[in-house]
């Protein structure tokens, strides 16, 4: 008995140590992943967030992303929309949090590919959306083109995925890019 | 003389012994073991899903639960008129479609009706008209054509098409 006690306080106390570590001194991965998390944090709103919130949560947002970000949005029935730089970004940012009463946003199974020498990553996620409290949502397929800059990590790129494609020969433009990320 | 009298042996309560048994090692193994399976069975063997959105209708209802077959293609691979799970980035939001086009075939649709390789497919769990139309498309060797069962709704707002085969995540079960 007295070595089962043993061998489950080694056990919790080398988890705890490892939590510690990995808390205080995050991996690459991990950074990612609470930067996302960040993210999907600053991206959903509630009814009541005030005027200034709501301008100072949109350019906080905007610092996620770098100052030459494209994003490419091609859903069905819905033109294919180009967001280019930050300032296009934060219009758009504001858009939303004006003309929506609350959005929430959930960024699930999020795969993490990195470039030579962990400076550039690929991420593929499942966006989840639900406007304006409705119990139904939306779910996308999202690829993210990373760079660390200055330490943090910030998306380049990002653009939706068709995860059932309708054309013959549809392209995947970021992960053709993985290579030479 | 002296007498001695046993003392009595405290047997456990009825309550006691239904919730945890005669003994409770015994009852805490069965139930670490009993935790483990489901774990294992929830996380790779059958994974519990809830249905959301009206593409599956009226096969399968909104707010419907059911369990997705991981290890439904393990000595075969998908067929006609299976109804699969697509993974999107990962399992945790998936499509629920069925499959009405295998590897290499052409798939069209013409007013309303499929069409694989020219010939009509017989659909009986199709049981809402339906006017869509679409040029025909070939599948490649690795990509299977899905759709929902609820053709009624507007093409462009129906989630349908070609899915690579390591998109499929398991069979629906019920």
């Amino acid at each position: 008995m007295k070595w089962a006690f043993r061998g489950a306080l080694a056990i919790i106390i080398i988890a705890l140590a490892v939590w510690i570590w990995v808390t205080l001194f995050p991996g690459p991965e991990q950074a990612i992943r609470k930067r996302l998390a960040e993210l999907a944090q600053l991206g959903s709103f509630a009814g009541n967030e005030g005027q200034l919130a709501k301008g100072l949560n949109a350019q906080k947002l905007a610092t996620f992303f770098t100052p030459d970000v494209e994003i490419s949005v091609d859903v069905p029935g819905v033109p294919r929309q180009k967001i280019s730089g930050q300032d296009e970004l934060l219009k758009a940012g504001m858009a939303v949090r004006t003309y929506l009463s609350s959005l929430k946003v959930d960024l699930l199974d999020i795969n993490i590919t990195f470039g030579p020498g962990k400076e550039t990553a690929i991420v593929n996620l499942t966006l989840k959306v639900q406007i304006n409290g409705e119990k139904e949502f939306t779910p996308q397929e999202m690829k993210f083109a990373l760079k660390k800059v200055k330490g943090e990590w910030l998306i380049r790129e990002a653009e939706t995925v068709r995860t059932l494609s309708r054309l013959l020969n549809e392209k995947r433009e970021i992960s053709h890019r993985v290579g030479s990320a | 003389m002296e007498t001695v009298t046993e003392a009595p042996v405290q047997s456990p309560s009825l309550v006691r012994r239904m919730v945890i048994g005669r003994n409770p090692k015994r009852t805490m193994q069965r139930v670490v073991i009993l935790v483990v399976v489901c774990f294992v069975i929830a996380k790779f063997v059958l994974l519990p899903i809830q249905i959301s959105g009206p593409s599956m209708l009226p096969t399968y209802g909104e707010h419907g639960v059911n369990f997705v077959n991981r290890l439904a293609y393990l000595f075969h691979e998908p067929r006609r008129g299976d109804v699969v799970a697509i993974r999107l980035a990962g399992p945790s939001i998936m499509f629920m479609k069925r499959i009405i086009g295998l590897p290499g075939e052409t798939v069209a649709f013409h007013e309303g009706h499929v069409y694989i390789d020219g010939n009509l497919l017989d659909e009986p769990y199709v049981k809402f008209p339906s006017s869509w139309e679409h040029e025909p498309r070939t599948l490649g060797p690795c990509e299977y054509y899905v759709v929902g069962d609820n053709r009624s709704m507007p093409q462009i707002d129906h989630s349908e098409g070609k899915a690579s085969r390591d998109r499929i995540v398991g069979k629906v079960l019920l």
